[in-house]
C-alpha cells in the first residue's frame, strides 16, 4: 500500500516533468501522455479502494526524518475519506484532460500544470502531518496561478491575484497554527512533532484548543468557501479555463472541508464545540445567499459558481452539526458535489467552445440542435438539485436529517436551499435549452462529439450509481464518520 | 619554550583568506602598472585568487579543530564558529558572483583591473570584519569593505544614476561609519575596553544592572552602524538608489557580501557581548524589525524598477533575519539559515538581471522582462524559482527558512513580531508574483530576444535554482550546520 500511495505522488510529477521535457513541436502527444499517466493513477486509486486502508480512519503508513535537530518528520498515510478524494481527483484530472479543447490540449504548459496540480492535490490527501499538509496546500497555488493567469478570461489578472491573496491570507493562519502546535508539541514530547498520531495524543484543551481551532479553521474556511469569505470564488470560476474550473470546484473546494475534518475537528474538538454554532449559522446563510444570488446571475458559469457556495454550505452545515449521520452526509456530499459541479463546468465549457459566450440570454432552444447535450445537462442539473435516485439527493438528505436534531430552525431554512436550487438550475435550463431558437448563431451548433461524450460519461454514470446504490460509497466513510462523531460526543459529554 | 610570536598569538593561517585576496590584488596591480596584460590572464589570476581564498578558509577549519575558539594577534583576531561560517559565506559569494562581476569588469574596458581589485579588496575587508575580535579591527575591516563598494557603485561613470548611487552610498555610508566609531568611543570611555568578549566579561563583573548608560548608547550606535549596512529600516534610504544605479553585474555581489558580513558580526555581538543585557535591547530590535518589514512591504508594492523592488524586498528580509538574531541563540541559528538561503536566491536573481539587462545598465524596469518566457524559458523558470523562494512558497528554501524562523520566534513568545512578519509575507505574494506575471503569464506583443546563454551562466543559474529547491526539500544538512554554529553559546 505504501508504494502505491507514493506512486500517486510520483506518477503525476514524472508525467508533468516528461511533458515539460518533450519539445513543443510534438504538440499532438501531450494529451495522450497526460491521459495515459492519469489512467495509471486512476487504476492505482481503484486498487486502493480494495486495499486495507480504504475503510479505516487515518493511518500513518510512512514517516521520513526531515529536519533532525528540530525533530521534524514528514508523515504520509491513508484513510477512507482520503481514498475517495484521491479517486475523485484522479477521475477529474482524467476527464478534464479528455474534455479540454484542442488549443489547450496542445499546450505543453496547460497539460503540465494540470498534472502538477494533480500532484499537489494527491499530496494534500495523503499528508500525515501538518507540515506536509501545509506544503502541498500551498503548492496547489503555483499550477492554479499559471492555469488561471495564462489561459483565463478577460479579467484574469484581477481574479488570479484575488484568488492567490485570499488563499495565502488564509494559509498564513494555518501556518501560524502549525507553528503554535509544533511549539506545544515541543513542550510535551521534546521535539517539534506535528504528525497526526502525536497530535491526537496531545489532547489539547481549553484556550489552546479554541485558538488553534480558530487559526486552522479560518484558513480552511476561506478555501471552502464559507459565506462572508466566498467572494474570490465567483471571480476565479468565471476567469478560469474550463479544466481549471473543474479542478477548482471539484477538488480544491474539498481541500478546505477535508482540512477541517482531518485537522480542526479531531485535534481541537473543544474549539469546535465552542464555535460550531457560528459555523452552522454562516453555512446556512451561505446556502440561502448562494442560491438566491445564483438565481439572479446572467452568466451560467457564475451561476454554477454561486451554486457551489450553496452546496458547500450544506457540507459545512453537516460538519458543524457533528452527528454521525451528518458528518457521513458531509463527506458523501463533498464527493457528490465534486462530481456534479465538475460535470456542470465541463458542460459549460463545451458550449463556450462553440459559442464563445456564457450569457444565458444568448442561448435559447439549444435542445433542438444539441439533444444529447441538453439531455446530459438536464440530468446533471437534476443531480445537482438533489433529485431522489441521483447522487445529490443522498448527501443532502443525510445532512438535513443528521443536522435536524442539533439545529432544528437552521436545518429548516437550509432545506429551502434545495427548493431554490431547483429554481435556479431549472430556470436556467429553461432559458437556455427550451423554446424556439432565438439567435441565428445558435442554428449552427453541433452536438457533443464522441470525445466529449466519453469525457462526461464517467461522471454521469457515477451520479446514477451513487444515487441508486449509496451503500457502496457509504461503506468507505462509516468508520471515519463514526470516529469523528464519537470524538465530538466524548468532548460534549466531558463538558 | 614559548616564542614571542606565540605569546602575541601570531598565526598567519587565521588571516590567510584576507592575505590570499590581498596577494591576488597585488598581482593584479602589477599587471596594470608594468605590462599590458591580456584579459584572460586577469581572469585566471582573479579566479585563482578566489580558489586560493577558499582553500585557506578550509585550512582555518583545520586550525579550529586543534585550537577551538581562540584569539590571535594579541586578541585582535578571533577564530570561532561565526568566523568560519562567515568566511565560507563570503568565499562562496565571491565564487558564485565571479561570473557576473567578471563580465561587468570586462565591459568597462580601461578599468577592468580596478574593478576586480575593488571587488577583491572589499571581500578581504569583510573577511577581516568577520574575523575581528577587537572593535577597531572590526571598523578597519568594515571601512576597507565599504569604501571599495562605494567606488564599485560609481564605476560606470558615464551613467548619471551610477554617479548618484555612488555619492549617496558614500555620504550615507560615511555617516554610518561615524556613528559606528562614535559608538566604539563611547564604549571605550565607559568601560575602557573595545573587545567582543571583553564586554561580556566586564558586564558579568560589574553586574548587568550596573552597566553605565554610556555603554548602552555606545552599543546601540555600533548596532546602528551595522544595521545601516544591511539596509534595515529606518536606515534603508540608500539601498534602492544604490541597487538601481550601480552596474547590474556588481549589485548581486554588493548586496550579499555586506549583508552577510554585517549579520554575522551582529549575530556574534548578540550571542557573545550582549548575552547578559540582551533583554534591554528588545524594544530597539523589535522596533527596527517592525519598521523594516512594514516599510519594505509598503514601498515594494508600487515599484516599477525591478532592482528597486529587490532592494525593498531586501529591507523586508533584513527585518526577518534581524528578528531571529535578536530573539535568542536558536533564533540566531534560524536566522543564519535564512541568511544563507536568501543569499542564494539573491545571487540567482542578480545573475538573471545582469544577463538580461546587459552588465552595465542601471535601468531595469519591470516592463523590460515583459514576454521574457517566449524565447528564454530557462532564465524565466529559474527567475520564477528565485522569486517564489523570496516569497516563501513551499518546496523552496524560502518556506523552510520562514518556518524555522517563525517557529523559533513563537517559542520565544514574540507574538507581535510573528504577526507583523506574516502580514508582510501575504503582501509579499503580491509583489513577488508580479514580475513572474509580467515575464511569463501576461499575454503581450513584446518579445525579449533570445539571449545566448554561456555555459557558465547556465551552470550558475542551475546551481542556484537547484540549491533553492534542495534546501526547500531536504534542509537537514544546512540546519545542522547553523545549529553547530551556535551550540557553544547556549
Amino acid at each position: 500500500m505504501t508504494s502505491i500511495m507514493f506512486s500517486l505522488l510520483i506518477v503525476p510529477l514524472v508525467s508533468a516533468l516528461l511533458i515539460f521535457i518533450i519539445p513543443s513541436a510534438r504538440k499532438e502527444i501531450f494529451r495522450p501522455i497526460g491521459i495515459a499517466f492519469s489512467i495509471i493513477t486512476l487504476t492505482q486509486c481503484v486498487y486502493l479502494l480494495f486495499g486495507d486502508y480504504a475503510k479505516t480512519e487515518f493511518t500513518i503508513l510512512s514517516t521520513f526524518e526531515w529536519i533532525q535537530s528540530y525533530g521534524l518528520n514528514l508523515s504520509f498515510g491513508l484513510s477512507g475519506m482520503s481514498t475517495l478524494l484521491l479517486l475523485l481527483s484522479s477521475l477529474l484530472v482524467f476527464v478534464s484532460l479528455l474534455s479540454i479543447g484542442k488549443d489547450h490540449a496542445e499546450s505543453k504548459g496547460f497539460v503540465g500544470s494540470l498534472l502538477m496540480l494533480h500532484f499537489a492535490i494527491n499530496g494534500v490527501f495523503i499528508s500525515g502531518d501538518l507540515i506536509s499538509l501545509f506544503i502541498f496546500f500551498e503548492a496547489l497555488l503555483i499550477p492554479m496561478y499559471f492555469l488561471m493567469g495564462i489561459w483565463g478570461g478577460e479579467n484574469r489578472r484581477y481574479a488570479t491575484i484575488k484568488f492567490i491573496l485570499y488563499t495565502v491570507f488564509g494559509s498564513v493562519f494555518i501556518f501560524i497554527g502549525t507553528v503554535y502546535t509544533a511549539v506545544i508539541s515541543y513542550g510535551v514530547n521534546g521535539r517539534l512533532a506535528v504528525d497526526f498520531e502525536t497530535l491526537s495524543s496531545l489532547s489539547l484543551l481549553g484556550s489552546q484548543s479554541k485558538s488553534l481551532f480558530l487559526l486552522f479553521t479560518f484558513g480552511f474556511l476561506i478555501k471552502v468557501p464559507i459565506f462572508p469569505l466566498h467572494t474570490w470564488l465567483p471571480d476565479a470560476h468565471v476567469e478560469a479555463p474550463t479544466a481549471g474550473s473543474i479542478m477548482l470546484a471539484g477538488i480544491l473546494l474539498k481541500v478546505g472541508a477535508y482540512g477541517i475534518l482531518r485537522v480542526s475537528i479531531p485535534f481541537f474538538t473543544e474549539g469546535f464545540l465552542a464555535y460550531k454554532n457560528l459555523i452552522a449559522v454562516l453555512s446556512v446563510i451561505g446556502i440561502i445567499y448562494g442560491a438566491i444570488v445564483a438565481i439572479a446571475q446572467i452568466d451560467i458559469k457564475k451561476l454554477i459558481a454561486y451554486s457551489s457556495v450553496s452546496h458547500m454550505g450544506f457540507v459545512m452545515l453537516g460538519i458543524s452539526a457533528g452527528g454521525f449521520l451528518s458528518i457521513e452526509g458531509a463527506i458523501i456530499q463533498m464527493i457528490n458535489h465534486g462530481i456534479t459541479a465538475g460535470a456542470l463546468f465541463m458542460l459549460v465549457g463545451f458550449i463556450y467552445e462553440r459559442r464563445h459566450t456564457r450569457n444565458i440570454s444568448d442561448f435559447g432552444g439549444v435542445k433542438i440542435k444539441m439533444p444529447r447535450y441538453a439531455a446530459i445537462f438536464l440530468f446533471t442539473s437534476f443531480a445537482s438539485i438533489g433529485l431522489p435516485g441521483l447522487n445529490g439527493f443522498v448527501g443532502e438528505f443525510m445532512i438535513l436529517m443528521g443536522s435536524y436534531n442539533s439545529y432544528k430552525v437552521l436545518t429548516s431554512f437550509a432545506a429551502f436551499g434545495v427548493v431554490l436550487a431547483a429554481i435556479y438550475m431549472l430556470w436556467a435550463y429553461q432559458r437556455m435549452f427550451t423554446g424556439p431558437i432565438k439567435y441565428e448563431e445558435n442554428e449552427s451548433l453541433s452536438d457533443l462529439n464522441s470525445r466529449e461524450t466519453a469525457s462526461i460519461a464517467p461522471l454521469v454514470l457515477l451520479m446514477l450509481f451513487i444515487g441508486i446504490y449509496p451503500n457502496y460509497i457509504e461503506s468507505f466513510v462509516i468508520q471515519e464518520a463514526s470516529f469523528l462523531s464519537d470524538t465530538i460526543a466524548i468532548f460534549r459529554d466531558l463538558k | 619554550m614559548t616564542t614571542v610570536s606565540e605569546i602575541l598569538g601570531i598565526n598567519y593561517i587565521v588571516i590567510a583568506p584576507t592575505l590570499a585576496l590581498l596577494l591576488t590584488v597585488i598581482v593584479l596591480l602589477f599587471c596594470t602598472i608594468t605590462i599590458s596584460t591580456p584579459m584572460y590572464v586577469k581572469k585566471y589570476v582573479s579566479f585563482a585568487g578566489i580558489l586560493l581564498t577558499l582553500f585557506t578558509i578550509f585550512l582555518k577549519f583545520g586550525l579550529f579543530l586543534t585550537d577551538g575558539v581562540s584569539s590571535y594577534f594579541s586578541e585582535k583576531i578571533l577564530l570561532d564558529e561565526f568566523a568560519l561560517v562567515g568566511n565560507v559565506i563570503i568565499g562562496m559569494v565571491l565564487l558564485f558572483t565571479f561570473n557576473s562581476f567578471w563580465k561587468t569588469s570586462e565591459m568597462i574596458e580601461n578599468k577592468t583591473t580596478e574593478a576586480l581589485i575593488l571587488v577583491l579588496m572589499s571581500a578581504s575587508g569583510f573577511l577581516l570584519m568577520i574575523d575581528a575580535e577587537n572593535f577597531i579591527m572590526l571598523f578597519i575591516g568594515l571601512e576597507i569593505g565599504s569604501i571599495s563598494l562605494y567606488a564599485l557603485a560609481g564605476l560606470n561613470r558615464g551613467d548619471q544614476l551610477s554617479n548618484e548611487a555612488s555619492l549617496k552610498y558614500f555620504l550615507l555610508g560615511s555617516l554610518a561609519s561615524c556613528i559606528f566609531v562614535y559608538g566604539i568611543a563611547l564604549i571605550y570611555v565607559s568601560l575602557s575596553i573595545i573587545g567582543v568578549y571583553e564586554i561580556s566579561f566586564a558586564i558579568s563583573i560589574i553586574g548587568p544592572e550596573n552597566v553605565p548608560l554610556t555603554t548602552f548608547v555606545g552599543l546601540i550606535l555600533i548596532i546602528v552602524g551595522l544595521l545601516f549596512k544591511v539596509a534595515a529600516a529606518p536606515f534603508q534610504a540608500w539601498a534602492p538608489d544604490v541597487y538601481q544605479g550601480s552596474p547590474t553585474g556588481y549589485v548581486g555581489y554588493m548586496a550579499t557580501v555586506a549583508k552577510a558580513a554585517s549579520f554575522i558580526v551582529l549575530a556574534r555581538l548578540v550571542a557573545v557581548s550582549l548575552t547578559f543585557i540582551i533583554d534591554q535591547f528588545d524594544l530597539f530590535f523589535s522596533a527596527v524589525v517592525i519598521m523594516s518589514v512594514l516599510a519594505g512591504a509598503l514601498f515594494a508594492a508600487n515599484q516599477s524598477d525591478l532592482k528597486r523592488l529587490i532592494a525593498y524586498s531586501g529591507v523586508i528580509q533584513s527585518g526577518f533575519i534581524l528578528s531571529g538574531i535578536s530573539s535568542g541563540v536558536y533564533g540566531i541559528s534560524a536566522s543564519t539559515f535564512y541568511l544563507i538561503t536568501y543569499i542564494i536566491q539573491l545571487i540567482g536573481i542578480f545573475t538573471v538581471f545582469s544577463i538580461i539587462s546587459g552588465q552595465l545598465s542601471s535601468d531595469f524596469q519591470i516592463s523590460n522582462i515583459s514576454g521574457l518566457f517566449k524565447e528564454n524559458k530557462f532564465i524565466t523558470i529559474t527567475f520564477s524559482i528565485f522569486m517564489l523562494g523570496l516569497a516563501g512558497l513551499p518546496l523552496t528554501s524560502g518556506f523552510v527558512s520562514k518556518f524555522i524562523l517563525i517557529t523559533n520566534l513563537w517559542s520565544y513568545e514574540r507574538y507581535i513580531l510573528v504577526t507583523v512578519l506574516m502580514l508582510s509575507t501575504v503582501a509579499g505574494f503580491y509583489f513577488y508574483l508580479r514580475p513572474i506575471w509580467v515575464a511569463a503569464v501576461e499575454k503581450t506583443e513584446n518579445v525579449v530576444e533570445k539571449i545566448q546563454l554561456k555555459n557558465s551562466d547556465k551552470l550558475l543559474l542551475g546551481i542556484m535554482a537547484a540549491l533553492t529547491i534542495y534546501f526547500g526539500l531536504l534542509p537537514n544538512s544546512l540546519v545542522n550546520i547553523t545549529r553547530w554554529m551556535v551550540e557553544g553559546y547556549l
